[in-house]
C-alpha cells in the first residue's frame, strides 16, 4: 500500500516548524506505523536528507517512549494502545497521515517529533516516591491487602509515562499522569504514610511546570494506553483537599 | 521554575472553587425557575411572590453572596482559561477526539464561549427585570411591585424572544458538562455515583434549559396568562 505521511518537521528546539508531506510506498499493511517511518527514514538517508526523528524504544507497547500525534489523536486510532502497536492495515492505500509531535508548554520539542518529558520526572522527583525504611522484602502475605485495593493500585501503576494524557488533553494537563502516581502509593501500606504531603508536592510540581487545570473531558483516559480511569484524577483531588485542610505533616 | 500558585491557588483548588459556585449557582437557577413557573398561574401568584422575595430583609445579604459566587465563578475561570492557553503555546495542526471513553462534547469545549454568553446575558436581565420599569400592582389591599406586567411586555416583544431564546440554550449547553464535571471537581467520582451524576447532571441541565425556554415562547405565541 502506499500512503502520505505529513510530518512535523523542526530542525533543533529554537527552530520553525512546519508538515512536510512524504510519500511511503510499498509499505506492508503488516508493518507497524514506526516500522512505516523507518522505510520513510531509509529513502530519506539514502537521498542525502536528515531522518525523522522520533522517539521510540521498546516497541512493544510497555516502556512509554513512542509519542506520536497521529491523525489529531495521541497514539493513533486504536484503544488502549500506544502508537508502536499500531499497523499500517488500520489505514487505506491512498491515506494521508497527519503526524505531530505532543504539544504542551512543559514538552518542548526538540527535533521534528521527540518533545522533552522531563517535566514528569521533575514531577515524580517532587515526591512520587516512598521514602521511609521499609527494610527487606517482608513474607508474602505478611502485610495483608484487600484485593480490590491491590487492584486499582495495579491499575494506576499501570501508567507508562508516555505523556499521552497530556497530548490529548485541550488544557495539556498532566491530571490523570499525577493521580495515577498518587493514587498508586496512597492505595498500599508502604506508600499511606505519606500520601497527603505527596499530594500536595506532586500537584505543586505538575502546576510550577506549567501544566494546565483539568477539564473534566476525559480525552487523557480516552488515549491512555494503559487505559487509566479519571478516578485517579478525582482520587488525587480528594487527596490534595485532605492536604489542604489537615497541613501536609499528617 | 517559579511557583505559580500554591494551595487554593493550584489547578485542584481552583477547580474546587469553581465547582463549588456553579453548583450553588445552579442551585439558584431552580429556585429562579420554581418562582419563573408561577407565570402559568397567573398574575395574582407570580407578582405575591415576588412581593415576599423583594420585600425581605434577607434578600439583599442573599444577592450578594449570590453576586459573589458568580464574580468568584468568573474570575477563577478567566485565570484558568490564561494558565490553559499558555500550558498549550502552539496548537496543534490536526486534532480530533479520542471518542471512546471521552466526555468531550459540543457542550464541553465551548465552555469558555457559554460563559461569557451568560455572563453578559445575567447582566441584561438583571438591567430588564430587576432594574426595569417599576410598575404598581394592587395585592389584596397592599402596594405591589407589579413585575408580571413588566415580564409580559418585555417577552411580547420579538427582540428580546431574540435574545432570550439563544442565551437560555447557551445556558443548557453550559450545565451539560458544568454539572457533571463540579462532582468529577470535588473529587466526588466512584462506580456507582459517576454513571449517575453523568446521567442527572444531562437531565438538569435539558430541564433547566426547557424550563426556562418555555416561558418566553409560550409568552410570544401564545400571549402568556394575565
Ligand atoms: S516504543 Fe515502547 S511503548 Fe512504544
Amino acid at each position: 500500500m502506499n500512503v502520505t505521511v505529513r510530518v512535523w518537521r523542526q530542525g533543533g528546539a529554537f527552530g520553525e516548524g512546519r508538515l512536510v508531506p512524504y510519500e511511503a510506498r510499498d509499505v506492508s499493511p503488516d508493518m507497524s506505523f514506526l516500522e512505516m517511518l523507518d522505510v520513510v527514514n531509509e529513502s530519506l538517508v539514502a537521498s542525502g536528507q536528515p531522518p525523522i526523528a522520533f522517539d521510540s524504544d521498546c516497541r512493544e507497547g510497555i516502556c512509554g517512549m513512542c509519542s506520536l500525534v497521529v491523525n489529531g489523536v495521541p497514539h493513533g486510532p486504536d484503544r488502549g494502545s500506544t502508537v508502536c502497536q499500531l499497523h499500517m492495515r488500520r489505514f487505506k492505500d491512498g491515506d494521508t497521515i497527519t503526524v505531530e509531535p505532543w504539544r504542551a508548554a512543559a514538552f518542548p520539542v526538540r527535533r521534528d517529533l521527540i518533545v522533552d518529558r522531563g517535566a514528569f520526572d521533575q514531577i515524580i522527583a517532587a515526591g512520587g516516591y516512598v521514602s521511609v525504611g521499609t527494610g527487606s522484602a517482608p513474607d508474602a502475605n505478611a502485610i495483608p491487602i484487600p484485593k480490590d485495593v491491590a487492584e486499582s493500585a495495579m491499575d494506576s501503576a499501570a501508567c507508562i509515562g508516555c505523556g499521552a494524557c497530556v497530548a490529548a488533553c485541550k488544557n495539556a494537563s498532566a491530571s490523570l499522569f499525577v493521580g495515577a502516581k498518587v493514587s498508586q502509593l496512597a492505595l498500599l501500606p508502604q506508600g499511606h504514610p505519606e500520601r497527603v504531603a505527596r499530594a500536595r508536592a506532586l500537584v505543586q510540581a505538575m502546576d510550577d511546570l506549567g501544566f494546565g487545570n483539568c477539564s473534566n473531558e476525559g480525552e487523557c483516559e480516552a488515549v491512555c494506553p494503559k487505559e487509566i480511569s479519571i478516578a485517579n484524577i478525582a482520587r488525587m483531588r480528594r487527596e490534595y483537599l485532605r492536604a489542604l485542610v489537615l497541613g501536609t505533616d499528617r | 521554575m517559579a511557583p505559580r500558585r500554591q494551595y487554593l491557588f493550584s489547578t485542584v483548588a481552583t477547580k474546587v472553587l469553581i465547582a463549588i459556585a456553579g453548583l450553588s449557582l445552579v442551585g439558584f437557577l431552580c429556585v429562579h425557575l420554581a418562582g419563573n413557573l408561577l407565570l402559568y398561574v397567573g398574575a395574582p401568584a407570580f407578582n405575591a411572590y415576588s412581593h415576599v422575595l423583594i420585600s425581605n430583609p434577607f434578600i439583599v445579604p442573599l444577592e450578594l453572596a449570590l453576586l459573589a459566587l458568580f464574580v468568584l465563578h468568573v474570575l477563577e475561570a478567566v485565570t484558568m482559561w490564561w494558565t490553559d492557553r499558555a500550558a498549550r503555546p502552539i496548537a496543534y495542526q490536526m486534532t480530533r477526539s479520542a471518542g471512546g471513553r471521552s466526555r468531550k462534547s459540543l457542550a464541553s469545549t465551548t465552555m469558555i464561549v457559554t460563559g461569557p454568553i451568560v455572563f453578559v446575558f445575567v447582566a441584561v436581565h438583571v438591567a430588564t427585570m430587576k432594574y426595569g420599569p417599576w410598575y404598581v400592582a394592587d395585592l389584596h389591599g397592599t402596594e405591589a411591585r407589579d413585575l408580571h406586567r413588566l415580564v409580559l411586555e418585555t417577552l411580547r416583544r420579538p427582540v428580546w424572544l431574540a435574545v432570550y431564546l439563544p442565551c437560555l440554550a447557551a445556558v443548557g449547553l453550559h450545565l451539560w458538562h458544568g454539572v457533571s464535571s463540579a462532582f468529577e471537581s470535588l473529587g466526588l467520582h466512584g462506580p456507582r455515583l459517576t454513571p449517575k451524576v453523568l446521567v442527572a447532571g444531562k437531565a438538569l441541565a435539558v430541564a433547566i434549559a426547557a424550563g426556562f425556554l418555555s416561558i418566553p415562547i409560550w409568552i410570544f405565541f401564545f400571549g402568556g396568562r394575565s
